[in-house]
């Protein structure tokens, strides 16, 4: 068998960039590795300086989820510095976090992922011509709508912290602003027209309501063929020529998932602790390993960094033991790289050892938990669906949708719990000691590990959902969740590589924070062939 | 038509959901309505590797003509000057930035990152980042002080972490629509038309500020320069003249200003001290004045109103 | 689901005008998605004839529940108290706007003319036009000083000429969303949350205020205080804060303040020398001066800021 090896160099529409080597066999993926080739060094940047600098600079970590990077920075200086958080601030901190994800959702199905269903590769399908029309870059119908409506979400994200993306409004202690009535009853209306711009009459083509009615694989299947208007919603298009087109078939991933849950109970986290946080979480966390839920423990975090271009610590540590990093520099391009050295600036981060997936696939199936608490979400879709279809690139579009309803009715739940003439803010002490702090970002779980020594930043170390996935092959030689998922992708084209690209924004991977503070760029160019 | 090549280095990506979030025109009103045509953008780009390769070099050759070429994110030079840090397609960043702000028409770059460094370059500069035509106050960056496009501009700086996406929109909607000559820059590169006005200029708080009573965090009204750090009186843009997704703006929402459309971004390095506290001589007086008032006459005149002022209704705040 | 009757009495039409721009929500989505039922409405209404009469009169008899009562437009009472200068449905308007306001769990008064009059009760006030529970000034009105609504609350003026839609739709929206006890008024009835800030808050101006630099009619930058007869000190309306039409405001635009959401509004009742001019104490003294300041305070203030102005850069304006 004829083995080829293709090399691409940049994959584009994943945010930051991200090279990827492939090797195949008679057209299918027998192994893969992924490259995050830029380098920022965030957490070299970070040391010695104020407490307080991740509140700055942690959001410029990542333009895309720079709410998510401030939900877990002013976390992690809450649990430091012992702080009191009222409940209006952890309200306040939800509605930002599920603003941005909310905004997450339509910008990246239609300028991410949805485009290459236009892809001349399915050119044949029944379907195809209808796919065009709506998902097409630019000129499709419906790219234009979703596009246009994913900014409505983030300006509620304004009205309380002044600008998306890249506000600092979450300290610690609690939020900066005091909203008023007017803020207030503004933010109702701007979702409102989210939901008629956009997620009723174009995503799903019914209420939210009739949608929420959906509690497994079946009951979807009925709402799809229930009635025109369900087929022929973007949600019903999706369904039908996602599994005409196959997307089911491949990109399945390790198999494992993790998800440190957010949007922290307003009632249950006015003490912040480590141990507190978990319970506290409404979006639950947790750990699958396909059969099983464990505790989502930071304590069980470590990252290996045999593959990755950092010279000064060894393999398997906690991120609090993780030394500020120092660069290899013997770097080289994809083309060049020796996989079986070090060949990516993302580390590998592991769970239990594991590598795991994070992302809304991971955050649905803790959805589905049964063991789930009154105050959080409790909804078995996922956990059918897993058992149904199993994981691949239709699951995980599918499940990053379904948030789109749910986070609707949980932000108009948050507003209406504000209350105008209680506090927002209380001034904490400064201190040394050491905080963490977690979130889901739209793509998965994010975290933060702070040190304050001597009042200032003595270590800071992020762990970004993308590095989860994204990762290297770790100590072991066990690839990351994303070129897990390549193995066993069939290429048509090896000019034209889409398989590969869909795999990888299906993961809807961000380089940007994934590389915690080192982002990935790479470049290398097309193909190779070694027959 | 109006060719456009983005590309990104040591960036975040913020400058380019600011840009998604425009909304007169969107950019998809920019592609169909204007005649933007984008022939790369590494985030909504359709190109995949070889392709993308295709793309540039056509570019280069001058093929294909490169009317605007945009840069977000710092030019990358580490390892020790190699650009090794910051791969793309193959090569150095760098050396694509080199080799693209020769062929184009015009090299605007983006954020704060591209115009002078930003947080990537704040000691110790791990990556040897610079911006393109500046390092932070100092022209000069990666390109050098001399550097003018084929236009005859130099690099037009659009700053901010991240810039508002109408200071993007308009300066490409004026070059679409042949309204260049229109475009004044200042000393740092910045259109004044959006860098003229101050961050203070529409700020809801300048009552506040005029007779010193100051806000605090969680709390409605007062002026937020006093106490934590708010740079909105010496910090360029029109950010309460055009507000950011169309309903607000850091200090409207009581969050001090960071002075991110600066050269100094993010300003005393992060120095302990520096972040939401507003630093101070001799424990009262604030270390940074507004621009264009010296320190003396500063101090006299808010002391001055603070003995006058009236406590009455200028301190109203209401739920 | 909220009952809503609007009725016109004295009006224009512009408030109506005014809340069909509303944007967030709109008034599709008020009706859609808040609940908000329109029983009538004169521009909007579907009824005719004989059928609205039907509907007002199962309001007042508590047949159709009555949530909100909104009225536009002065109470004419003209000629000589008998309200025939505005029949409706066969009978003087200002009859029933009492029955209907003693029916109404809460009544609105919208725009200036409901709120104490407005232009049509500018001297001599020709159709014998009040305001709904104030006149200018003077609390009274049409309803009386001790009127309160079934919902325990008094007329609820959302002044402004015309008001701005979110005013209003914000309004209908905490009623709506169980947020009525957020609503605090002030001595005129106003909704504190729109009607606390100045228009000077967020006005672009304020350091020229500060620092007396007049601004004058075709030119850029400047404060409209000193020569212009800007209001934007002494009248309190969120119009920078909450611009206009998504965009923009009177004094964003170079546009004088009218301090049209204050009674008395038009101010000086139009008299010689009061429009477009600042009305001065020995020909250069401002006759008004901003609220909360007494006049000996302010003008020394000014003098100061005036005496010790900050350099050039900020006054400093841009195409």
């Amino acid at each position: 068998m004829a083995l080829k090896e293709l090399n691409i160099s940049p994959v584009g529409r994943v945010e930051g960039d991200l090279d990827v080597k492939v090797y195949m066999e008679n057209g299918v993926v027998t192994r893969a590795h992924t490259q995050a080739a830029m380098f920022r060094g965030f957490e070299k940047i970070l040391a010695g300086k104020d407490p307080q600098a991740g509140l700055i600079v942690t959001p410029r970590a990542c333009g895309i989820c720079g709410g998510s990077h401030l939900y877990c920075a002013s976390s992690a200086l809450d649990v430091a510095w012992k702080t009191t958080l009222p409940p209006n601030a952890l309200l306040m901190r939800s509605i930002g976090q599920a603003a941005e994800t909310s905004q997450s959702i339509p910008r990246w199905f239609y300028a991410i992922f949805a485009t290459d269903m236009a892809n001349k590769k399915f050119a044949n399908k029944p379907l195809y011509q209808e796919v065009v029309k709506r998902f097409a870059a630019y000129v499709g119908t419906s790219f234009q709508k979703g596009v246009t409506a994913s900014g409505r979400p983030v300006e509620v994200y304004a009205l309380f912290g002044g600008q998306w993306p890249h506000s600092s409004y979450m300290i610690p202690g609690g939020v900066m602003c005091a909203p008023t009535l007017k803020d207030i009853t503004r933010a109702h209306a701007i979702m409102n027209q989210f939901r008629n711009d956009w997620l009723e009459p174009i995503w799903l083509g019914c209420s939210i309501e009739r949608y929420m009615q959906i509690k497994s694989w079946d009951d979807m299947m009925a709402w799809l063929e229930e009635n025109e208007s369900h087929r022929n919603s973007d949600l019903g298009l999706f369904l039908r020529a996602g599994l005409e087109f196959g997307l089911d078939k491949f990109g399945q991933g390790v198999g494992k998932f993790l998800a440190w849950g957010t949007y922290l109970h307003k009632d249950m986290y006015n003490k912040p602790t480590i141990e507190g946080r978990n319970p506290a979480t409404i979006s639950p966390s947790g750990f699958w390993d396909g059969k099983k839920y464990y505790d989502a423990d930071q304590k069980l975090v470590s990252e290996d960094v045999k593959h990755a271009w950092y010279e000064n610590q060894t393999d398997g540590l906690h991120p609090f033991d993780e030394p500020i990093p120092t660069t290899s520099t013997d770097i080289k391009n994809l083309h060049n790289v020796n996989v079986g050295d070090k060949y990516s600036w993302a580390k590998s981060p592991r769970f239990m050892g594991h590598a795991a997936e994070t992302g809304p696939l991971a955050r649905v199936i803790m959805a589905a938990n049964p063991a789930n608490k009154e105050h959080q979400f409790r909804d078995p879709l996922f956990g059918d669906i897993m058992e149904k279809l199993g994981p691949s690139v239709f699951t995980r579009v599918l499940s990053r949708m379904h948030e789109a309803p749910r986070l609707y009715m949980m932000m108009n739940e948050w507003l209406s719990q504000v209350r105008l003439d209680d506090e927002f803010y209380i001034k904490p002490t400064e201190r040394d000691g050491i905080g963490w702090g977690a979130t889901e970002a739209a793509r998965g779980a994010l975290a933060h590990w702070i040190k304050i020594k001597n009042g200032v930043i003595e270590n800071y170390q992020i762990v970004a959902p993308t590095t989860f996935n994204v990762g290297p092959n770790d100590k072991d030689g066990n690839p990351g969740p994303i070129e897990s998922a390549l193995e066993g992708t069939e290429i048509e084209d090896p000019h034209d590589p889409v398989e590969v690209g869909m795999v990888a924004r299906s993961f809807d991977s961000c380089l940007v924070c994934t590389v915690h503070a080192h982002d990935n760029k790479t470049g290398k160019q097309l193909a190779k062939f070694k027959l | 038509m109006t060719n456009l090549i983005w590309l990104k280095g040591g960036a975040c990506s913020g400058n380019t959901m600011s840009f998604l979030n425009a909304e007169q025109p969107t950019v998809i009103e920019l592609v169909t309505d204007f005649g933007i045509r984008i022939l790369y953008h590494p985030s909504i780009g359709l190109e995949i590797g070889e392709q993308v390769k295709e793309v540039l070099n056509d570019a280069l050759s001058g093929r294909v003509s490169v009317d605007v070429f945009v840069f977000e994110g710092t030019v990358i030079q580490g390892a020790d000057g190699t650009g090794n840090m910051n791969y793309f397609a193959d090569r150095p960043m760098k050396d694509w930035v080199n080799d693209m702000a020769r062929v184009a028409n015009y090299v605007v770059a983006i954020g704060d990152c591209a115009t002078w460094g930003g947080i990537v370059a704040v000691p110790p500069n791990p990556t040897e980042s610079t911006g393109v035509q500046f390092h932070k106050r100092d022209k000069g960056g990666y390109l050098g002080k001399d550097f003018v496009t084929k236009s005859g501009l130099p690099v037009i700086n659009i700053p901010g972490c991240p810039a508002h996406p109408d200071w993007m929109t308009q300066i490409l909607v004026a070059i679409a629509t042949g309204r260049m000559h229109e475009v004044l820059l200042d000393d740092f590169h910045r259109p004044k038309t959006f860098f003229t006005d101050f961050v203070q200029t529409g700020c809801p708080n300048v009552s506040s500020f005029n007779n010193k009573i100051e806000g605090a965090f969680g709390k409605r009204g007062g002026c937020l320069f006093y106490e934590v750090g708010c740079r909105g009186p010496m910090t360029h843009a029109s950010c309460n003249r055009i507000l950011w997704n169309r309903t607000s703006s850091k200090t409207r929402a009581n969050h001090p200003c960071l002075g991110c459309t600066e050269p100094g971004f993010p300003h005393h390095d992060l120095e302990k001290g520096s972040i939401f506290k507003t630093m101070k001589y001799l424990g009262f007086l604030p270390k940074e004045t507004p621009e264009g008032e010296s320190k003396l006459s500063f101090y006299f005149k808010r002391g001055y109103n603070k003995l006058l002022s009236n406590p009455g209704e200028n301190d109203l705040s209401s739920k | 689901m909220a009952n809503v009757l609007w009725l016109q009495g004295g009006a224009c039409s512009g408030n109506t005008m005014s809340f069909l721009n509303a944007e967030e929500p709109t008034v599709i989505e008020l009706i859609v998605d808040f609940g908000i039922n329109i029983l009538w409405h004169p521009t909007i209404g579907l009824e005719i004839g004989k059928q609205v009469s039907d509907l007002m009169n199962d309001c007042i008899s508590g047949k159709t529940q009555l949530d909100i009562f909104v009225f536009e437009g002065t109470v004419v009472e003209g000629p000589n108290g008998t309200g025939d200068m505005n029949l409706f449905a066969e009978r003087p308007m200002k009859d029933w706007v009492k029955e209907l306001s003693e029916a109404a769990q809460y009544v609105v008064a919208i725009g200036d003319c409901a709120t104490w009059g407005g232009i049509p009760a500018v001297p001599p006030n020709p159709s014998e036009s009040t305001g709904m529970q104030f006149h200018k000034k003077n609390k009274g009105g049409y309803l009386g000083g001790g009127f309160v609504s079934k919902g325990g609350l008094p007329v609820i003026n959302i002044p402004g000429c015309p008001a701005h839609p979110d005013w209003i739709t914000q309004i209908l929206v905490a009623i709506s969303t169980g947020r009525i006890g957020d609503v605090l008024i002030d001595d005129y009835h106003r909704p504190k949350t729109f009607f606390t800030d100045f228009v000077q808050t967020g006005c672009p101006n304020v350091r020229s205020f500060a620092e007396k630099i007049d601004g004058h009619f075709g030119k850029r930058g400047g404060c409209l205080f000193y020569e212009v007869g800007c209001r934007g000190p002494m009248t309190h309306a969120s119009c920078n804060r909450i611009l206009w039409n998504r965009q923009s405001s009177k004094t964003r635009v170079n546009h004088p303040c009218l301090g049209c959401t204050e009674p008395g509004f038009p101010h000086h009742d139009l008299k010689k020398g009061s429009v477009f001019k600042t009305l001065k104490y020995l020909g250069f003294l401002p006759q008004d001066v901003p609220t909360g300041e007494s006049k000996l305070g302010y003008y020394f203030k000014a003098g100061i800021g005036k005496l010790m102005p900050s350099d050039k850069s900020i006054k400093a304006t841009s195409k």
